[in-house]
């Protein structure tokens, strides 16, 4: 049966007209794939993590069949500077702006670019950041991609206005990649956006992003999870980060029944400076997991992380956050926060930090809250006239501001601060 | 804005007051007419800041006995956001540090939550301006977070702030004066000034004879150990400057709280 998978995946691959440089990765993927043991209870990064809801028996390529619902985008397409949309497996290029023309900046679907962009996807794909070594779920899909956004900001390249990926799934698995590079001196806003209806939604959603931030680069990328509710899914996120390069990755999750991140930044250059943030508004039956790594293999580099969950209802939470300094990495600056609200007393949130500084000239903290609602604040609200429902979304957006404030581009905040409000307001997120 | 000239707007009757099961309030009687201005003075613990929240509605106070009208409404049915829309309004004596939640963005809603019809972003902004001029508040703490990191005495401003911007019948100061400068302390007497006369009737709750040279009040109270003792005059205030509270007697212990 995996053999005829395997044969899937070839005979998909060779239909799409992919190089055989990528057949071939897949089809190693694949193997790769087949012989790693799914993840259990024993495994430290699963323990509070259940996975035995994926059939990993049954992981096949994504069928191109049902169409995804018709959502709304999520701003005026105008206001990005290029818009691009995976629905199902079939990706367009809604809009480019004049100014993402004549900048030279590449946004286009990740299977174009195998072909247009051929080095530079061979070179960077799957290779260093997230191999399928890296783990079941990175195999998987290493093997089963399908669409894909590929994005190449040029050397110098100043982009004002966010590029734009939307996902959008039916109720058939889906295999998100994205590869973003950022050339020496240039700057972009990129945002993604995994979206579904509320009844039809992807059963496992298993997506791959890899950030490689250039030298001397600004890059901020922010990823919101927007599933309807029964979608089960995983991001695996790995960043490079080069000297005097600065990335700000902003991790949204609201939708699905399950979410699992796997967040990384590797700094490998002198100055270079990362800011992860993360929020998570989960309510009824919601879990999310994220994982994150700082991994500081240089002299002279920052990380920031501020990871931030707001749980109501019976929802769970875990938050793992390492901070990893080289035995080199001399003068590292590294600092690891992660706040938890509970609006109830139903909601479990764990906070694990470890920090591994094998350097001994570094300034490395961490800290972690978990609290619920102060009644003083409430009160204190309620003095000014705001009633108790009022008051409480006040705190909650209040909670949620601090990782707000880190979106740089103010389009994307708004559209993200929108989306938390439709989930708090309990109208369905876009 | 029902309320005449020398009707009653707030009426205390008798009110006893517990926390945690012991009693701070033991049988206030207050009466503020619409209009006027009362102080109420008393030593450290004495119950002044629990007299302004009970009024207010903390969660932690019990009311045991009494009653409270405002406007002729029972107002010990109500709910605290209720209290506040009926036109109450406290200046805390600590105001709470609320994270993430900015200055202008709150007090926007908490004046739509006072008013029948939304305020336009662009009026509010306007009017927010004219109000942080006039109490000489830097434009900056608009979009601040409310409290945290203020200072003591610019956590103050922000509490006059709100009461310039909400514009309530009724304003319980509760050591608004302690922390500000002299600058500071002139404006905020300036803006209750401003306002009297009209119908707004004010609780000054203050240890110093300063603010209420101010501030002049029509009337002046003692509250000592759960009770007010005398009510009197400005004068009042005054001797309670020169002489302390030696002479109730039972305060004599409350050197320090
Ligand atoms: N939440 C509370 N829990 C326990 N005791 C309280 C609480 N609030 C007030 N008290 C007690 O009630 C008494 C009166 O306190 P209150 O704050 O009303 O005094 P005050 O007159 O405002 O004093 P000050 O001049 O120092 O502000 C004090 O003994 C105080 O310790
Ligand atoms: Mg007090």
């Amino acid at each position: 049966m995996t053999s005829t998978t395997r044969d899937l995946i070839t005979d998909l691959s060779t239909s799409h007209g992919e190089p055989g440089w990528l057949r071939e990765r897949r089809a190693a993927a694949w193997h790769v794939y087949e012989t790693t043991p799914a993840p259990t209870w024993s495994d430290e990064e699963w323990r509070r993590t259940d996975t035995s809801w994926v059939d990993w028996d049954g992981a096949a390529p994504a069928a191109n069949g049902a169409d995804p619902a018709r959502l709304a985008l999520p701003m005026e397409v105008s206001s990005a500077s290029v818009l691009l949309r995976q629905r199902g497996s079939m990706v367009e290029v809604l809009y480019t702006s004049p100014e993402a023309r004549d900048a030279g900046v590449t946004v286009v679907s990740l299977a174009a670019a195998a072909d247009s962009d051929g080095d530079t996807v061979a070179d960077r794909l799957g290779t260093d950041l997230a191999p399928p070594s890296a783990g079941k779920l990175q195999a998987m899909n290493a093997a089963l991609w399908s669409g894909g956004a590929f994005v190449r900001v040029p050397e110098g390249a100043k982009l004002t206005a966010p590029i734009v990926i939307v996902i959008d799934a039916a109720d058939q698995p889906i295999f998100p990649r994205t590869l973003v590079s950022t050339g020496a001196g240039s700057s972009a806003d990129v945002l993604e956006w995994w979206r579904s209806s509320q009844a039809a939604t992807p059963g496992l959603a298993n997506g791959c992003v890899e950030l490689f931030v250039g030298a001397g680069s600004k890059l901020s990328y922010t990823h919101v999870q927007a599933w309807g509710g029964h979608a089960g899914s995983f991001l695996t996120q790995y960043a490079s980060v080069a000297r005097d390069a600065e990335l700000a990755t902003t991790n949204v999750t609201l939708g699905g029944r399950f979410h699992k991140g796997a967040i990384a930044a590797t700094l490998t250059g002198p100055g270079a400076n990362v800011r992860l943030n993360g929020m998570a508004y989960l309510d009824g039956e919601q879990f999310a997991d994220h994982h994150t790594l700082q991994d500081h293999r240089t002299t002279d580099a920052a990380s920031d992380l501020l990871y931030v969950n707001v749980l109501d209802g019976s929802a769970r939470s875990v938050y793992a956050g390492t901070i990893m300094v080289q035995p080199h990495a001399q003068r590292s600056n590294a600092y690891q926060q992660n706040r938890n609200l509970m609006l109830k007393r139903g909601p479990r949130a764990d906070s694990i930090p470890r920090l591994e500084i094998m350097a001994d000239d570094v300034r490395c903290t961490h800290g972690s809250t978990t609290s619920t609602i102060d009644p003083m604040h409430l009160y204190y609200l309620g003095s000014r006239g705001l009633g108790l429902d009022q008051a409480r979304s006040l705190i909650v957006d209040g909670t949620f501001e601090p990782v707000l404030d880190r979106i740089p581009d103010a389009t994307v905040r708004s559209a993200v601060r929108t989306a938390v409000r439709a989930k708090l307001h309990g109208t369905a997120a876009a | 804005m029902t309320a005449t000239n020398g009707q009653t707007t707030l009426s205390i009757r008798d009110l006893h007051v517990s926390v945690e099961d012991a009693e701070i309030l033991r049988g206030v009687t207050l009466d503020i007419p619409a209009g006027e201005v009362h102080a109420l003075m008393g030593p450290n613990g004495s119950g002044k800041s629990t007299l302004a929240n009970a009024l207010m509605g903390h969660p932690a106070y019990e009311i045991t006995a009494g009653q409270v009208h405002f406007k002729g409404q029972d107002v010990l049915e109500l709910e605290t956001d209720e209290r506040a829309r009926l036109g109450m309004f406290l200046a805390f004596q600590y105001p709470a540090e609320i994270p993430g939640v900015r200055v202008a963005s709150f007090l926007r809603l908490a004046l739509n939550a006072r008013r029948e019809t939304e305020i336009s972003v662009m009026e509010f902004r306007r009017l927010l301006m004219e109000k942080m001029q006039m109490l000489r508040m830097d434009p900056k703490f608009a979009s601040r977070y409310l409290n945290e990191g203020f200072s003591g005495g610019e956590k103050k401003r922000n509490e006059i702030l709100q009461l310039a911007v909400l514009e309530p019948e009724l304003a319980i100061l509760d050591e608004t004066d302690s922390g500000l400068d002299i600058d500071a302390l002139r404006i905020v007497a300036d803006g209750v000034n401003r306002l009297r006369g009209s119908d707004l009737g004010v609780l000054v709750i203050t240890h110093y004879q300063r603010l209420l040279n101010y501030i002049e009040p029509d009337r002046v109270h003692v509250l000592i150990d759960g009770r007010v003792v005398e009510s009197g005059g400005k004068e009042l205030a005054e001797r309670l400057e020169a002489e302390g509270y030696e002479r109730y007697g039972a305060a004599a212990a409350s050197e320090d709280a």
